[in-house]
């Protein structure tokens, strides 16, 4: 159960907001268990989950969304502005879409599924931490609907210009998918596996994941720059 | 809002009157009134009728001293009494033998002018109406000054004011004597008004009021009410069924014709002219008789029938060319008579029917009384200064048919805003009717989905889901199961939700997305078994009729197919393609394990999971196929591209 962890002298320090202490107590062992990794704090409401949030930033942070006394939608968009270097990541059962779509908007990098094995938790958290993230077929189709609906797109050339920018998230206009980008979300809608993209494409796996957190960062600023043009619409702002 | 456009309207009414009154002041100033008042109103004169064998022109000069010393004094204005009968009588003769009558009269006024307190350049004679059916001759100290009618009286004789002016330069003498010879035939009367001598400026607006007032006014409404028919004719052109405009051109026409007389200077003797306009006063008549009738909506036949047999009859007898009546004045007076008959009577029958009907008999007496005043003025009855009242009948008309309409035309503006009110309140009626259905129609449709749904996932349920967990718990009761075992049925079970659930997402009738889902969800139970996955899915055209329930059936088929794999066969690999033809698509699902009997396995007792891929293919007009050998299985499922509704 413990796989050979690289020599990486520093340990990923991983948070857990979960109010299902079987759950919670089967991912403290999940990473007890593995040498690479460090539990930096455990909290089992809202309340405790943004208390947690005013010590120092983990690496990875795990947060259910149903929590007793609030949406943990609240406590990852309290992460991403407290911990910007934090990767979040969603707990859910089913990974349905409406779920995922929305942790993503309000700042996750990735979910994880409830019913997940041991090594496998182990695995998505050290690919989390390591800047991957996981997408399934269903939410990349929405993804790409979302930018293909996103208001007012700036014109800006697709492909590696777009590319070679290291995120998009730090700026406030509307971000476009890069053709790269699109094509990877279409295999993902055909069902293609990380790895028999990587192929296709002719890159690597890490990229490919890459790719896919870079989607997700810009599927937040989309996602706010949708909520400002709404708020506009309906005479919201001025 | 309403109250600016109102001041603006006030503002535009004052301002259009002021105009109005600014240009009558100019007119009747610019013939200046200001003068001396000083003048000579002459209102007696000296009157003798000689007899002469013909007409003839009248000579250049007459000494008024050589005339008959047979001078009665007689009071100006002088309208001597006419006999209409012997008028009537003599016209008659006149008409029948074509000849002039013998013995032409020559009335002679003799006006003494004493000591003209006037000294102006240019003096003006000035007389409201000289009437006579022969020359008129004006002679000033014996000399001829002014003479008109020369071929006998026009049209609008007795409506021409004497306007004749004097040019006093230094040398000539002042005025001492006014003589007007007037001819005129044995059997008719002259008359005249009494005269004004004074500079032609101050006299000059009077002449002109009296000018206009009694020509060119008379033209103008003449003129306004037949227009106002012109354009009642383009309606009635466009609504034939309305006969009531076609009525009101026929009265313009006929009250034009009717009102020629009074501006229109052709000599008498026009016959033809003559029968117009006498016979178009009947014509009048009868189109407001006709004109009533169609107010009231009352035939009254034989009133009409009389009506038109009068004026028919009229027509005929004065008709030129048969010649039974002269159309002389001397002969209308009496043919006149009749037309305020024919209106009285008309006017009573229209009185009873109805309040527009009363409306156009007040305009309708008004006439005939003014006609009346005309008759009497017209036979020395009335002294000469007075007024032709039928001048302004067009007016009168004009301003009752206006009324008409005006009251039609506000009626029909409110009509309309009551009309298009009511259709505005149906209309937000129907609008909540249609919504209200369409509200409840939503409803019912929601609740059919929900229904549809329900029972859906409690199929679903029942068939895979319900009975593993059934069969899982009984097992663990009797406790002959391993806690493995209990987990691998809790995480198919768990599987069978997951995809229940991706069954309920928005796939937009892609297959491939949806297999792609079933993929997403299988490949961590393949990973520990050492089965590779092979995908080699390619393009397809969508399904339009790929709604959850038939996503949930595929998924099922395709999820029952691989776990048969994984179960009964030692594969290795499992192979997934998609390939599509005319009329469908096909899912291929191929493994190299080691077969089975297909035909055993459909109708062993056992093999429900094929006869239910069976079934739900058959659900979403797909069909199945397996073909197995000793090398492996392939199983395809092909699915149409449309659905029969």
């Amino acid at each position: 159960m413990n796989p050979a962890a690289p020599q990486d002298p520093r340990p990923i320090h991983v948070a857990i907001v979960e109010d299902d202490p079987d759950f919670s107590h089967a991912l403290s062992v999940v990473v007890q268990d593995s040498a690479d990794m460090r539990l930096a704090g455990c909290a089992a409401t809202q309340a405790e989950g943004l208390a947690l949030l005013a010590g120092p930033p983990a690496d990875v942070l795990l947060v259910d969304l149903g929590l007793p006394d609030g949406s943990g939608i609240e406590v990852i968009r309290a992460a991403a502005l407290h911990w910007p270097s934090c990767s979040i990541m969603v707990s859910t059962n089913f990974g349905d879409e409406t779920h995922v779509m929305r942790s993503i908007e309000a700042g996750a990098a990735g979910y994880l599924l409830k019913d997940s094995s041991p090594s496998k938790m182990s695995d998505e958290i050290r690919s989390l931490a390591n800047g991957g993230s996981p997408i399934s077929p269903i939410i990349a189709r929405q993804v790409l609907a979302r930018f293909r609906h996103a208001p007012s797109a700036p014109v800006s050339p697709a492909g590696a210009a777009a590319e070679a920018t290291d995120t998009a998230e730090a700026t406030e206009a509307t971000p476009l998918l890069s053709q790269r980008e699109k094509e990877v979300l279409d295999y993902i809608t055909k069902g293609f596996t990380v790895h028999e993209i990587a192929g296709l494409m002719q890159l690597s796996h890490f990229t490919v994941r890459t790719f896919v957190r870079r989607i997700y960062s810009k599927l937040k600023v989309t996602s706010k720059a949708e909520a400002i043009y709404e708020a506009r619409t309906h005479g919201l702002l001025s | 809002m309403a109250r600016p456009p109102r001041l603006l309207g006030n503002l535009l009414l004052l301002f259009s009157l002021a105009v109005l009154l600014a240009a009558a002041s100019l007119y009747l100033d610019n013939d200046g009134g200001h003068g001396p008042a000083a003048s000579l109103h002459l209102t007696q004169a000296g009157w003798q009728e000689t007899v002469a064998t013909g007409y003839t022109a009248p000579p250049a000069e007459v000494d008024s001293a050589n005339l008959p010393p047979a001078w009665q004094l007689v009071a100006l204005p002088f309208s001597p009494s006419i006999a209409l009968l012997r008028q009537a009588a003599a016209g008659a003769g006149a008409g029948a033998t074509g000849q002039v009558p013998p013995g032409v009269r020559i009335s002679w006024l003799k006006v003494v002018v004493d000591g003209l307190p006037v000294q102006a350049r240019l003096l003006a004679l000035y007389g409201i109406r000289v009437k006579t059916d022969g020359t008129i001759a004006v002679y000033i100290n014996g000399k001829l000054a002014h003479q008109a009618q020369a071929e006998g009286p026009a049209w609008n004789s007795t409506r021409t004011p004497l306007w004749c002016t004097l040019d006093q330069h230094a040398g000539s003498a002042p005025v001492r004597e006014i003589l007007l010879r007037l001819e005129h035939s044995p059997a008719s009367q002259t008359a005249l008004s009494s005269l004004r001598l004074r500079p032609a400026n101050v006299l000059q607006s009077a002449y002109h009021v009296r000018l206009w007032l009694q020509q060119q006014l008379p033209a103008m409404l003449s003129a306004a009410f037949m227009a106002v028919g012109v354009f009642s004719v383009f309606v009635w052109l466009r609504r034939p069924q309305e006969i009531a405009y076609l009525l009101f051109f026929n009265l313009a026409v006929t009250s034009f014709l009717r009102g020629l007389h009074f501006y229109v200077d052709l000599p008498v003797e026009n016959d033809w002219f003559a029968w117009l306009t006498v016979n178009s006063l009947f014509w009048l008549v009868l189109a407001v008789h006709v004109f009533l009738c169609q107010l009231h909506q009352r035939p009254l036949v034989w009133l009409t029938r009389a009506l038109v047999a009068v004026t028919l009859l009229i027509g005929v007898l004065t008709l030129p060319v048969l010649a039974v009546l002269p159309n002389m004045p001397t002969v209308t007076p009496l043919v006149y008579l009749i037309a305020p008959v024919m209106s009285m009577i008309t006017c009573v029958a229209g009185w009873r029917h109805s309040p527009e009907g009363r409306l156009v008999v007040y305009g309708l007496f008004a006439c005939t009384a003014m006609g009346m005043s005309d008759w009497l003025l017209q036979n020395n009855i009335i002294n000469a200064e007075g007024w032709y009242l039928g001048a302004y009948a067009p007016a009168v008309c004009f301003i009752t048919f206006g009324v008409l309409m005006y009251r039609r035309y506000v009626d029909a503006i409110a009509e309309v805003e009551r009309v298009n009110a009511g259709l505005a309140e149906r209309l937000t009626a129907r609008e909540a009717e249609l919504e209200t259905s369409h509200q409840r129609l939503r409803e019912i449709e929601l609740r059919q989905t929900i229904s549809d749904e329900r029972q859906r996932l409690m199929q679903d349920m029942h068939d895979g889901l319900g009975s593993s967990l059934i069969s899982a718990i009984r097992s663990v009761e009797r406790g002959n199961i391993s806690d493995e075992r209990v987990s691998q049925i809790l995480k198919d079970c768990l599987d069978d939700l997951k995809l229940t659930i991706d069954s309920m997402e928005p796939v937009e009738a892609d297959l491939l997305l949806l297999l792609a889902t079933l993929r997403f969800r299988l490949e961590p139970r393949l990973e520990g078994t050492g089965v590779k996955l092979l995908w080699e899915v390619r393009e397809l055209p969508t399904l339009p009729w790929l709604n959850p329930s038939s996503a949930l059936h595929i998924l099922r088929i395709v999820q029952e197919s691989i776990a048969n794999i994984l179960r009964h066969t030692r594969a290795t690999e499992i192979r997934v393609a998609t390939t599509h033809g005319v009329d469908g698509v096909q899912v291929h699902i191929s493994d190299n394990g080691s077969g089975f009997d297909v035909a055993q396995a459909l109708g062993h007792a056992g093999g429900r999971g094929l006869q239910n891929q069976r079934r739900r293919a058959a659900s979403v007009d797909g069909k199945v196929s397996w073909q197995s050998n000793d090398t492996g299985t392939l199983f395809t499922l092909w699915l149409p591209l449309a659905r029969a509704a």
